[in-house]
């Protein structure tokens, strides 16, 4: 009786030395992703500053730890960005922003105003005042925060989230975008769904936008031209948050979607330079005309912002 | 002063569990009033603004240690002090003076430890801030985590010690889910806490996590039970319901508790393997869970209403509650989907608080009303105050989970709206508000509970005498 119970006892015991190699040692001897661009080796200023992001208990509000479904921060994290953080500090709960990608987003200077009275900065925000630190332990602080996600390289700041890049180039085939058929389905549904907000001609002046506070876009302007067709997407599918832009993801399907991407790429420019190719902006039908044209006005807004350049050097030297 | 260190180290049967109890009580009220201060915080962020012991990032790790280490471990093997004896046919513990000098380590780890957190010495992982680092030459040696280790060998040892030297040769249920504990916590410790090896980034976060969840679940969890089960027989005079349901308990907890910890990163770029393995454990801890309240519920059959009067069982039956409702939404808020949209949210900082303080906490409330009049052999000082102590804590415990759950979701739908957070924290300070005043509540009652049991036991003669009962059912 006594030898069984010793022998189950000593099979559970081997059974659960068996899963605690598997869930804790097999990890640390297999899992060796390789270092990504993000995954910086910190110097010793840096380091400092990371030890007081630790010391100070940053990580219980902040993540670094960007997920496929977050939103409005920035590029996901890979497995290979954590090479060099050792402890890590990837948290768990959010009260503030995710910082994976705050390295650069803001001039030295704003950090230390927002660090030493944070309402200051930005009004509602409950972060304490790190106004304790020391001017020394500020700077190395700042100097770890702007390495965050430095190698990150981001296209820009507000970039369509990968969930939102993966599901458009899941669904891109179904309409050719840049067909002006598209574009023509686009426009009968943005004049039935988004004119009212933003207008016939999309000039954000549409009748409902006098009782707005925060007024519709206007998609002429030349800030709309950098839209790519995944943030066009984006923007249609799940709206603006903050603003009365729905969600009409869940109104439309996802080839009205298209159109309406197909038909917002080929709204004119407002405000263009008169140029030699003026004739041809008649042509917006044709998207990629537009296009051409596109390229032509920007390289000649380049060619005038060299000449405003040289006129105001000319300037210094008289 | 001789007086106090002969009552400190004493060799007296069961005077182990009893300072072990006066302790965790102390560290109850202090843990529980760091983190109302921190839950202020969010109320009045410039409230303590200037002083750096006081900012949010130190009272949290100091609160969770305190509550972790000092209230609910120390809590624990107060209970084992008492029911391993009894359970084993003793007369106290195999030595009381061993017991007793881990429980002046433990009180001198609390006590460092705290203000070593608040002067910013931490270990930076979460769940496992406590440090004390000590550096020598080029090493740097953790002396509060190896202290806390120290304490739970000597448990152990006294623990198994007590069983071997007992009369009773059969071991009672209680004692496989003590030693099993007891076993599984050093284990889990050393690896969660361990200084010796440094792993990059995501491994690190990994054993990290596998600690954070072991430290409830093969520690918290297994201990509990194991109250529970001795104490719930002792309240309501029925025999356990079955031997066979809670070994099935116990060896189910063994098996699927250890590989849950990576449910807490279930959206980071870890292995997806390990990450499936997480889930599926999490979901199969339903089988533990279900058979041990089964259980629980079927010994209880046919006095249910002994509850009204019976204040330590009231405390048993809420804890159980708490269990069944916590292990519910674990499971359910551990798989993909579901974790999906609540992670990192206020959602999970509820269901950590039901777990430690709804359930667990509940169960050493019930089992200090019902050993401490048996150590001391007195009633407890006042029955007014224990009830105001349960209507306080447990209304409190309803109050910031609900509250919790409901400021989760709203957190939950401003991340997956993508609505900057300064938009919509405002949207939070009425349910930071309400946590604060539930945080009182549970300050207050906890206050009351210290009150009491400080009067039961340092003041006898104000108390009335046990009375004996024949079956072992009294109604403190």
């Amino acid at each position: 009786m006594r030898i069984n119970y010793l022998v189950a006892g000593g099979f559970v015991v081997l059974i659960f030395c068996v899963i605690i190699y598997v869930v804790t040692v097999l990890p640390a001897a297999t899992f060796h992703p390789v270092p990504t661009a993000a995954a910086h080796r910190y110097t010793p200023k840096e380091l400092a500053g990371r030890n007081i992001y630790r010391r100070e208990g940053c990580f219980y509000c902040h993540s670094q730890f960007v997920r496929y479904q977050d939103r409005g921060a920035g590029e996901m994290v890979q497995a290979g960005d954590y090479m060099f953080e050792t402890p890590n500090v990837l948290g768990t709960e959010r009260t503030g922003p995710d910082l994976s990608n705050v390295g650069g987003k803001y001039p030295d200077e704003w950090h230390r105003a927002h660090h030493r009275d944070p309402r200051r900065v930005k009004p509602g925000s409950i972060m304490p005042s790190f106004s304790y630190l020391s001017d020394n332990d500020l700077d190395n602080l700042i100097a770890y925060l702007q390495t965050l996600g430095a190698g990150r390289k981001l296209p820009s700041w507000v970039s369509p989230p990968q969930e939102i890049r993966d599901e458009y180039e899941r669904i891109k085939s179904h309409v050719n975008v840049d067909s002006s058929a598209a574009a023509n389905a686009g426009r009968g549904i943005f004049m039935q769904n988004c004119s009212v907000c933003h207008g016939v001609h999309a000039e954000g002046n549409g009748p409902i936008s006098l009782t707005m506070e925060t007024k519709p876009a206007n998609f002429t302007r030349p800030f709309y031209k950098n839209y790519s067709d995944a943030m066009w997407f984006w923007r249609v599918k799940e709206g603006l948050p903050g603003t009365r832009m729905p969600r009409w993801g869940l109104t439309l399907g996802n080839e009205q979607m298209l159109y309406l991407v197909a038909y917002l790429k080929t709204l004119p420019q407002d405000s263009m330079p008169a140029g030699k190719e003026i004739h041809s902006l008649n042509q917006i039908d044709n998207p990629h005309v537009l296009d051409q044209n596109f390229k032509t006005i920007t390289g000649l807004m380049k060619e005038s912002g060299n000449r405003y350049g040289t006129s105001r050097n000319e300037g210094v030297h008289e | 002063m001789q007086r106090v260190l002969s009552a400190i180290f004493s060799r007296e049967p069961y005077s182990a569990s009893r300072n072990l109890f006066i302790s965790a009580i102390f560290w109850l009220v202090v843990g529980t009033s760091f983190g109302l201060l921190a839950s202020t915080q969010f109320d009045m962020p410039d409230a303590l603004s200037g002083v750096a012991q006081l900012s949010f990032g130190r009272l949290r790790p100091v609160h969770v240690n305190t509550v972790l280490i000092g209230w609910l471990s120390m809590g624990y093997i107060a209970c084992m002090m008492y029911i391993i004896p009894v359970l084993s046919g003793r007369k106290g513990m195999w030595s009381e003076r061993l017991g007793n000098i881990t429980m002046v380590l433990w009180n001198l780890v609390m006590a460092t430890g705290i203000l070593t957190i608040l002067n910013g010495d931490t270990e930076g992982r979460e769940y496992a801030e406590l440090a004390g680092t000590i550096h020598i030459g080029h090493t740097s040696i953790q002396v509060l985590d190896w202290a806390v280790l120290i304490g739970l060998l000597t448990v152990g040892i006294n623990a198994w010690m007590t069983v071997l030297t007992g009369t009773e040769k059969k071991w009672y249920v209680s004692i496989w889910y003590f030693l099993g504990a007891l076993f599984w916590f050093p284990i889990v410790y050393i690896i969660g806490n361990r200084g010796f090896v440094q792993l990059p980034g995501l491994d690190d976060a990994i054993t990290n996590w596998f600690y954070g969840h072991n430290i409830l679940g093969m520690w918290f969890t297994v201990g509990g039970i194991g109250i529970m089960y001795y104490l719930i027989p002792r309240f309501t005079g029925n025999p356990l319901y079955s031997h066979t349901l809670s070994m099935i308990g116990f060896w189910t907890i063994g098996m699927f508790y250890a590989p849950t910890g990576t449910h807490h990163l279930l959206q980071s770029p870890l292995p997806e393997w390990l990450k499936s393995v997480a889930v599926i454990s999490s979901v199969f801890l339903l089988v533990p869970v279900l058979t041990v309240l089964t259980n629980f519920f079927m010994t209880m059959k046919g006095k249910w209403s002994a509850a009204a009067d019976h204040i330590a069982l009231r405390f048993a039956i809420f804890g159980g509650v708490g269990y069944l409702l916590t292990c519910i939404q674990g499971p359910f808020q551990a798989t993909r989907s579901v974790n999906w949209y609540i992670h990192f949210t206020n959602w999970v900082v509820g269901h950590a608080h039901l777990a430690l303080f709804g359930t667990f906490s509940f169960f050493v409330f019930a089992a200090s009303y019902y050993i401490i009049p048996r150590v001391t052999g007195r009633k407890m000082y006042s029955k007014p105050l224990a009830v105001w102590h349960f209507w306080l804590v447990a209304l409190g415990i309803i109050i910031m989970v609900l509250d919790l759950v409901i400021a989760g979701l709203v957190q939950a739908a401003g991340w997956h709206a993508g609505i900057p957070v300064d938009q919509w924290v405002v949207e939070l300070v009425p349910y930071w508000w309400i946590r604060s005043f539930s945080g009182v509540m549970i300050v207050f009652g906890s206050a009351l509970y210290m009150f009491n049991v400080y009067k039961t036991v340092f003041h006898p003669e104000q108390c009335e005498a046990l009375p004996h009962s024949p079956t072992g059912v009294v109604y403190v």
